[in-house]
């Protein structure tokens, strides 16, 4: 016989996962009507029934390294199909944020962001960093028209930003290491390398997330991030080329990087107001939301608006309130931003990874296909 | 303590209310009888038997139940203080305990007991519908006797399968035992006590769309296959798959079809399992090379049905796999379904094909048109009252069971019935 093994639940670990959005967890009786009903779950190591048990169990370890977390794009499906009510789609987002708190650097940075408590705290540090620029930095000139840079100078804002995103590159490759040494202890073997391409392909095409039961979510979730990459693009051309001294902003609203910036915000803003509203009217509560889908989704939606509200007031010239829209603008960005690595943001990257270290992936086939492939129930000869 | 100083006498109480002619009525009805008492059984079909009569074998004995049911039909027919009503229901239940007034509205069956079950006027009927007895697998003329071995024996009339005037079978009744002018008539009797034993009814399988019944014919469910089992079944006992009548080789049974799930039935119908494991035996005898694969959950036979779940497991073509059945698709060639499922012993998901599939729907309780004045539990059971009440629960509409579990709940309702009336015979 091969040696025991010790199993060592983590009861704090299920307390948590519990308490963030996987309250029904332990109603789970293994039937596995959830592992079929995902069209995402491979043959070989179906999810999410296997998580389910193991999250009952507290088996953290285990749960951390498994790729499966992140394969899972929460249509909710398994959660309306399950026939306890033990929402498996809420109890994989709660193992998720677990994961993000798991790999995050500085750790007690994952810790503040998936508190509630802790979120006055987080707009405290932008709102009084902008208020002392606003306050105390030197003024640009005068401009014949009303500029941001007027008061917000643009040299301290690109030193501001370069620092946080360079800080944020740090947390996200420590935490993408951290991520990645996990997966292998729990023996996923792809190679990520090599699985890279292909998953990125898949993410830019939304190809396993349009195979899931929600139409509607992976739309928003296909605009969102299509419009998110344009504008990330548009950023850092943006703030290279305004550092290097070959853009002046505000650039004219003809300007080819600004009408893609602008085309960008605007899918960024119907993904998000998608995902906002799916969120908000789910009927039949198939997907769950907890404070840490609202905090990102409110971050990232908020930034949105009142970038393209700046943008409006600022052609308006109306002083009294584009400068307020501003700060407002500001102080989400850098949320967004300084955050990114222990918010739901950060899912962008460990769903990448995870996606190219669980192995190859194709479409499950149709019904016609399958009819082919499947074989006979039993080994036996029969007499057909 | 004190004794009693004499026993009831129920002779001079009044009688007993049994709705539903099924195996609990049955036998609530036989038990009170048979002490002395008088009994009314009300069934609403035209004939008694009820679920029971529609299977082809029992558990775990594996004998049929129509020997059973002929003993008790035997100890109705010789047992004067019993009076069976066929198309009545109970429309009205007036009074307290001891004393009720009860409304029965009683159809027409349009045949009196003349009727020599000669045939006639199902072979001038020219209207068909289709065959509740066998679960619409056949048809009858609107001119039927309910079943072979229907008690009463006496044909019926379905007048709402009929063609509008249509007369043809009173006109080809040799013994004027037609009369198709008969109404619905309305009776009012006192009786002491009510006993609901109205059973129940599978739970509609086509709700849970994603196990394909009523979409693919192959996709069938346990009360069908009793049936399909049955000599006296549409197929006289030939289990075949209903798309092109080929002899099943590979049978899936879906365990849990409704039941133990909060979107369908939140209990354990109790019976599937071991209904799921005997139909298999159905299966293995008829076909000796055929592969059975039985899909559940936990498999839920209890007490002395655990030996039987064992000797069935120890057949080396029927296979248990642990994991519920997430999807029945079908092949559009061949009419053959695919089941998926992850076998959580192994933890892989596989899609396998089936020639049959038997889903093993649940139980689900026969309330409706029940009287107010009962009480429901939260699954929609009938709740046991408490203390000195009159309205009485016994069989499946009471709690899913068994057979023999059902005729000893059907033993206690008579007891707790002749209370009730020993109670009022000696106070009124």
């Amino acid at each position: 016989m091969s040696e025991a093994a010790v199993m060592q639940p983590d009861t704090q670990f299920i307390q948590r996962v519990m308490a963030s959005g996987g309250g029904d967890l332990k109603k789970c009786y293994q039937c596995a009507t959830c592992s079929v009903a995902c069209e995402l779950s491979p043959e070989e190591s179906p999810f999410p029934r296997r998580q389910m048990i193991r999250a009952q169990w507290g088996l953290k370890p285990q749960l951390m390294s498994d790729p499966a977390l992140w394969l899972c794009h929460n249509c909710g499906i398994c959660t309306t199909r399950c026939p306890r009510g033990a929402r498996p789609g809420d109890v994989l987002g709660a193992l998720r944020r677990e994961a993000i708190r798991q790999f995050a650097f500085p750790q007690f940075m994952g810790s503040l962001v998936a508190s509630p408590k802790a979120l006055p705290l987080l707009f405290a540090l932008p709102t009084l960093i902008f208020l002392a620029i606003a306050h105390w930095a030197p003024k640009g000139q005068v401009t014949p028209h009303l500029e941001f840079a007027n008061v917000f100078p643009i040299p301290i804002l690109e030193a501001l930003f370069f620092t946080v995103s360079g800080f944020v590159l740090l947390a996200f490759a420590v935490g993408l290491v951290r991520c990645i040494r996990t997966m292998r202890t729990g023996g996923a073997t792809g190679k990520i390398m090599q699985g890279l391409l292909p998953a990125l392909r898949q993410i830019m095409t939304h190809q396993r997330f349009w195979m899931c039961d929600a139409r509607n979510w992976s739309l928003g979730h296909l605009l969102t991030l299509w419009g998110f990459a344009g504008l990330a693009v548009v950023g850092t051309v943006a703030g290279i080329g305004t550092m290097a001294g070959f853009l002046h902003t505000p650039l004219p609203l003809t300007n080819g990087l600004k009408l893609f910036a602008n085309a960008s915000a605007v899918v960024i803003l119907c993904g998000g107001l998608i995902l906002l509203a799916t969120r908000m009217q789910d009927p039949v509560k198939r997907v769950g939301s907890t404070y840490f889908d609202w905090f990102f989704l409110a971050v990232l939606v908020g930034v949105v608006l009142t970038g393209i509200m700046a943008e409006l007031t600022r052609l308006e010239q109306a002083a009294a309130v584009m400068y307020p829209v501003y700060f407002v603008h500001l102080v989400l960005i850098f949320s967004l931003f300084l955050y990114a690595p222990y918010s739901k943001f950060a899912h962008l990257a460990y769903r990448t990874v995870a996606m190219a270290a669980a192995g190859p992936w194709t479409p499950k086939p149709q019904v016609a296909e399958r009819a082919r492939e499947s074989s006979a129930a039993g080994a036996v000869t029969t007499t057909h | 303590m004190s004794v009693p100083s004499a026993l009831p006498t129920f002779r001079n109480g009044k009688p007993v209310l049994v709705i539903g002619g099924g195996i609990a009525g049955l036998t609530t009805a036989l038990e009170a009888a048979e002490v002395g008492c008088q009994v009314i059984l009300a069934e609403k079909s035209p004939a008694l038997g009820g679920r029971v009569a529609r299977m082809h074998q029992y558990f775990p004995k594996l004998c049929p139940p129509t020997c059973g049911l002929e003993i008790n039909l035997r100890r109705l027919r010789e047992n004067p203080r019993i009076t069976v009503l066929t198309l009545a229901e109970a429309e009205e239940i007036r009074g307290v305990p001891g004393n009720y007034e009860v409304t029965l509205r009683l159809s027409p069956r349009f045949v009196s007991e003349t009727c020599t079950l000669c045939g006639d006027c199902a072979q001038a009927c020219a209207a068909e519908k289709p065959d509740e007895f066998n679960y619409g697998l056949s048809k009858t003329k609107a001119a039927y006797l309910p079943s072979g071995n229907a008690y009463p024996a006496r044909y019926v009339i379905d007048r709402a399968a009929c063609p509008e005037g249509c007369k043809a079978c009173q006109e080809a009744c040799a013994y004027g035992s037609i009369d198709l002018s008969q109404k619905v008539e309305r009776k009012t009797i006192q009786v002491a006590a009510v006993v609901a034993a109205t059973g129940w009814a599978p739970y509609d399988a086509t709700k849970i769309d994603y196990l394909g019944f009523g979409k693919y014919p192959n996709v069938v469910t346990n009360v069908i296959l009793e049936r399909l089992a049955a000599l006296d079944g549409p197929t006289a006992g030939r289990i075949l798959r209903p798309s092109d009548g080929k002899e099943p080789q590979t049978v899936a049974f879906v365990q849990c079809a409704g039941s133990r799930d909060d979107n369908h039935l939140p209990y354990c119908s109790a019976v599937c399992c071991a209904a799921s494991i005997k139909q298999a035996t159905y299966i293995r005898k008829l076909y000796t090379q055929a592969q059975i694969t039985i899909f559940y959950i936990d498999v839920r036979t209890l007490g002395r049905l655990e030996d039987f779940y064992a000797s069935v497991a120890a057949d080396p073509k029927i296979a248990f796999v642990k994991g519920k059945v997430g999807a029945v698709e079908q092949d559009p060639g061949n009419h053959d379904l695919l089941v998926t499922a992850e076998d959580i012993l192994s933890g892989k998901k596989k899609t396998q094909r089936f020639d049959l599939v038997v889903l093993a729907t649940g139980i689900v309780p026969q309330t409706d048109g029940l009287p107010a004045g009962f009480a429901l539990d939260e699954f929609k059971f009938l709740s046991v009252p408490e203390g000195r009440a009159g309205l009485y629960s016994a069989g499946c509409v009471h709690r899913p069971e068994e057979v023999s579990a059902a005729v000893q709940d059907a033993t206690g309702a008579a007891l707790k019935a002749l209370q009730c009336v020993s109670r009022s015979s000696q106070h009124g």
